[in-house]
């Protein structure tokens, strides 16, 4: 991640210049066939989410999600779906005492796929929507102020915290705390930085409403946003026709029923 | 009728017995500068929080007495309504940063968003503060990668561009070197001068005497003295009650004794230092 704690890569293409719901919808019009439709739309789904990678141009950054997150975690779950999904008739091999059916690989394969469908257009909505855009559009639309507040704070409250339970530690291994012995050990001596750290936070917490409360924030006027935000009538309709497939996928899945 | 209006004002936090703010009166006219000393535990934050609001509307527990501020009397407002008047920074910038936005020029525009400016607006107010203050050229940071003075900078820009009648503050120059808080005080000097009325709890005692109008010293919530800067920080009773003095004070008040020190008055600064042993 940059030192501005987002994934967002800040390049100008035509997936950077629609209307974050239109991108978030896109996300939809994927997962939602992905999980609800045949379990052969999956597999096909990959396509247009890789597709408009390229068109966002950060194909390289997304690769390089792909590489390092998302293939390892779905090579694990396939492999472990493979060998321990049970009720399967045909037997492909052995491995170890575990036999691998045809069937728990199938099921597996549209599995993982589903998986790896949501994780990777979630990554493309983030590698090219900046998340205070997102949230200023969402809260346009009737996003409560508060909730938005809440997800993009964390966001960036998180690596706050483990700067500071890194702090913590070396405050209390100068003060003779066990942290390189065994595992025992090291669990036993994490004890000691729980209750400074979550009392702390607490404490940051009170201090943080105050300091947000003092600029207005539960003030009844109606919010304004410092970015424009803009929403095209081209974004409109991608939209509306996201939304028909998401339905005719659904439709498909029930008439083949 | 002053501008602000503190009649027998008497806190106490919740579930604690004694109070934190015992009897205090005080009355502090528009654009007037005041400053407040106090040692540790004497109520100068409680007393920060009151003015800004937080007492009794956050912090809950029991106020009686009176809190008038821009004609408002504080038990009879909202706390959204009386944040629009008063501004309020205090010590711990880290805290005080939104954590909502990703740079320091959104971050200072959080503040009007939320009180429903218009977007051109906030763009010329946010680009005036930061000029003011002379942060311009950190707008693009993430508020987060900034320095402890430089994010205290941020947390003073970020009140000030909302315009508040009445400015709270409470130690904003803690982590900032002596050429910043130069500036700072500077800037919060000429916002009084413009009608601003400030508040602000420094230890800073050399820099208090070069641009306060008027010392409040607070000691166990109550009020021991008020007045000029130089006759409240000079004063034999701040020192008997463990106040920070300024050395030059202690070093003139010694030589006094020795009939090296002419003058009535003691120095609180080294330039009233200098000129005194001059003469």
């Amino acid at each position: 991640m940059n030192p501005n704690r987002s994934f967002f890569v800040p390049v100008d293409s035509p997936l950077h210049r629609l209307n974050p719901l239109t991108k978030l919808t896109f996300v939809f019009a994927m997962i939602l066939p992905a999980f609800l439709s045949v379990p052969e739309l999956a597999p096909i789904l990959a396509i247009p989410v890789f597709l408009a990678a390229f068109i966002g141009r950060v194909q390289k950054p997304y690769l390089n999600l792909l590489l390092k997150l998302i293939l390892p975690t779905i090579t694990f779950m396939f492999v472990m779906q493979s060998v321990f999904l049970p009720g399967g008739e045909t037997i492909l091999f052995m491995l170890g005492p575990f036999d691998v059916t045809q069937e728990a690989m199938r099921s597996a394969f549209f599995t993982v796929t589903r998986i790896f469908v949501m994780v990777s257009s979630f990554a493309l909505l983030l590698l090219t929507t900046h998340p205070s855009e997102l949230m200023s559009d969402l809260t346009q639309r009737g996003l409560p102020g508060q909730f938005a507040y809440v997800i993009i704070s964390t966001l960036q409250i998180l690596p706050q915290m483990q700067a500071k339970a890194q702090t913590i530690i070396a405050a209390q291994r100068s003060r003779g705390l066990d942290t390189e012995s065994t595992f025992l050990k090291r669990a036993g001596s994490l004890v000691p930085l729980v209750s400074p750290l979550v009392f702390g936070s607490l404490a940051e917490v009170e201090e943080r409403a105050i300091a947000i409360e003092a600029r207005g924030f539960t003030s009844k006027k109606t919010k304004t946003s410092l970015h424009e935000i803009s929403d095209t009538s081209f974004d409109k309709g991608l939209r509306w026709i996201l939304v028909i497939l998401i339905l005719a996928s659904v439709a498909l899945r029930i008439w083949l029923s | 009728m002053a501008f602000i209006n503190l009649t027998n004002l008497t806190y106490k936090y919740p579930l604690t017995e004694t109070p934190v703010l015992q009897n205090i009166n005080l009355q502090i006219n528009e654009g007037e500068f005041v400053a407040v000393v106090g040692p540790n535990g004497a109520g100068k934050s409680t007393l920060c929080y009151t003015l800004a609001g937080f007492v009794p509307h956050f912090f809950k527990g029991e106020l009686t007495g009176s809190v008038e501020v821009a004609g408002a009397s504080l038990l009879e407002s909202t706390l959204d309504e009386w944040v629009l008047n008063v501004g309020l920074a205090f010590q711990n910038p880290f805290n005080q940063i939104s954590g909502a936005k990703y740079s320091v020029f959104e971050e200072i525009a959080f503040g009007l968003e939320n009180i429903g400016i218009p977007r051109e607006e906030i763009k010329v107010r946010v680009e005036e503060a930061m000029v003011r203050t002379g942060i311009r050229e950190l707008a693009d940071r993430s508020p987060y990668s900034l320095s402890g003075g430089q994010q205290q900078r941020v947390a003073l820009t970020s009140i000030l561009v909302m315009k508040p009648k009445l400015l709270v503050l409470d130690e904003p120059t803690s982590q900032m070197d002596p050429i910043g808080t130069r500036e700072v005080f500077g800037v919060i000097r000429k916002m009084a001068e413009e009608g601003m009325t400030v508040v602000l709890v420094e230890h800073k005692v050399e820099w208090i005497a070069n641009f306060a109008d008027r010392v409040v010293a607070l000691k166990g919530g109550e009020i021991l003295l008020e007045g000029k800067p130089n006759e409240v920080l000079t004063s034999e009773l701040l020192s008997e009650n463990g106040f920070g003095i300024s050395r030059y004070t202690s070093a003139a008040r010694e030589a006094q004794k020795r009939g090296l020190w002419k003058k009535k008055q003691l120095p609180v600064t080294l330039d009233e230092a200098v000129e005194g042993f001059k003469s």
